[in-house]
């Protein structure tokens, strides 16, 4: 009897209880709808409703530009820079597609750019600003130039030095291309004095290492230097590399006789794997003591190198190779993607970017090719000049295009592994000229 | 004063292309002398003789499996 009062008892506790919570709840659900709506929404009628859509479309905003729209770095933009430049730059992305699927150009990283342009040049979304993912994947790595470096680390695993360890002289080629840098230089100094354009000397180193052909440097260097050129520079840069197949045969038939183009080099020798184990570590080493500014190039570059040829880290050689680069370029692409907004590369100083950059780079692959040639003077095994316009970095591009002008000359004439040599010379070449300029500038 | 930015951009050029020169030239002296000091401290044993015969008779058997697929597909 007792035991089912107090049940009782506690049963009523908990009902008065509940009830009262319940209403507790209700009230304040009844309360902040009311508010909600107050706030956010007012009724309208459904004209003004279709009006305030209409406004907020991709149309309007083309057509009538917010006046108040300001680009990624706080300034305002001009009227042209937010209507028909934004339309003009989604055409030229359209053209970048184009050449990177119908005509093959570099397609891993043109795409990921042209479509980086594209998503930048949206209006009202600010894909590209501050806290848009465009403008997050730049600041994450490219304005403090995190994802060249990992791309050299990666670059630095698919190298394999033995031609270049086998055939130590062709480093010279590799060398002589970095004229194009230096060329480029004096241009683009030789243009702001004329009065044509207004670059300062550290735009000016920026732009001409263009001329080492080497992306993941110049985004580098740009980033470091003129960072508001980084998006021409990237493009310019990214895009002759793309057409290094078609820059260059011209520049080397022109400069090189029958004779020379026939001329067969000595087979190579075969290089130890603790030559190449140590190789990485010399280079560096040199670095450090002749010019530390290079060493965050160099030195990624041959951590990667070290690690594939150490033989015992088989999952990370693999992971630089492959995952990490791959991952990496998307990034990267995207990023200088998001430069390709119209108010920052649709600017007068872009035009001289780009011719800037051809000069540059023919400039390179005919000091490269005059070079092989000077050293033919000397005795000692003569070397095919064809090899020479490998020696700017494009790795390994520019090799291909000496084995294949070499073959159409001589079908028996395989200069692949020779023209290697070169090559990776290049890349040490175009950093070390990149430490050169920062060390000129960082004081 | 106003500089003279070509004069300057010799400059650059000047120092950039001696100090590249300098460096891969260095490299390639290091490069010959650490060849020739491991090859000669640590040459690399030589690939088993053995390895090679059998090698070539198994490009043998691969040239010749080539050439009767090629004179078979002339025939088909």
């Amino acid at each position: 009897m007792i035991v089912k009062f107090f049940l009782l008892k506690l049963l009523a506790i908990f009902m008065v209880f509940s009830m009262n919570s319940l209403n507790a709840s209700a009230m304040a659900s009844a309360e902040a709808p009311s508010t909600h709506k107050e706030e956010t929404y007012q009724s309208q009628s459904f004209t003004e409703m279709v009006g305030g859509f209409l406004r907020s479309t991709g149309v309007n905003a083309f057509l009538n530009p917010d006046p108040d729209e300001l680009d990624s770095s706080g300034h305002k933009m001009s009227d042209f820079h937010k209507s028909w430049g934004r339309l003009l730059m989604i055409f030229i992305t359209f053209f970048l597609f184009w050449l990177a699927i119908k005509k093959g150009f570099e397609p891993l990283l043109l795409l990921p750019i042209a479509f980086g342009g594209l998503l930048a040049n949206i209006p009202v979304a600010g894909i590209a600003g501050e806290h848009g993912f465009l403008g997050v994947i730049y600041h994450m790595g490219l304005s403090n130039e995190m994802f060249p470096i990992l791309i050299f680390m990666g670059v630095g695993a698919m190298t394999d030095f033995g031609p270049l360890l086998s055939n130590p002289k062709t480093a010279l080629l590799g060398g002589a291309a970095q004229f194009g840098i230096f060329g480029t230089l004096v241009g683009a100094v030789a243009l702001t004095q004329m009065g044509f354009v207004d670059f300062t000397l550290q735009q000016a180193s920026a732009i001409s290492i263009i001329g080492g052909a080497d992306g993941p440097t110049s985004i580098f260097i740009a980033s470091k230097l003129a960072p508001e050129l980084l998006g021409a520079i990237a493009v310019a840069s990214y895009s002759y590399m793309a057409m290094v197949p078609i820059i260059q045969p011209p520049i080397m038939k022109a400069l090189t006789t029958d004779a020379e183009r026939k001329i067969k080099m000595t087979t190579l020798r075969h290089v130890s794997r603790l030559e190449k184990l140590v190789f990485p570590i010399m280079v560096l080493s040199l670095a450090i003591l002749v010019l530390p500014e290079a060493t965050p190039l160099i030195g990624a570059f041959m951590f990667g190198n070290f690690l594939k040829e150490s033989g015992v880290v088989e999952r990370l050689n693999d992971t630089l190779q492959n995952s990490l680069i791959n991952t990496v370029t998307i990034f990267l692409g995207l990023g200088v993607g998001s430069k390709l907004a119209a108010d920052q590369f649709l600017v007068p100083e872009t035009m001289f970017i780009m011719a800037l950059g051809i000069v540059a780079f023919s400039v390179g692959t005919a000091s490269g090719v005059l070079m092989a040639k000077v050293m033919n003077m000397f005795p000692g095994n003569k070397i095919n000049p064809l090899i020479g316009s490998a020696g700017v970095s494009a790795v390994p591009m520019a090799a291909r295009v000496s084995n294949k002008v070499g073959m159409e000359y001589d079908r028996t004439n395989m200069l692949l592994m020779h023209a290697m040599g070169p090559n990776v010379a290049g890349v040490i070449g175009s950093a070390v000229a990149a430490g050169v300029l920062i060390s000129l500038f960082v004081k | 004063m106003e500089t003279n930015l070509i004069i300057e951009g010799f400059k650059f050029m000047g120092l950039g292309m001696g100090t590249v020169f300098l460096f891969l030239i260095v490299m390639i002296a290091s490069m010959t002398i650490m060849s020739s000091v491991i090859n000669k401290l640590f040459p690399e044993p030589h690939q088993n003789p053995d390895d090679t015969v059998a090698k070539k008779q198994d490009n043998k058997k691969v040239i010749a499996a080539i050439t009767a697929a090629i004179s078979h597909h002339r025939q088909g």
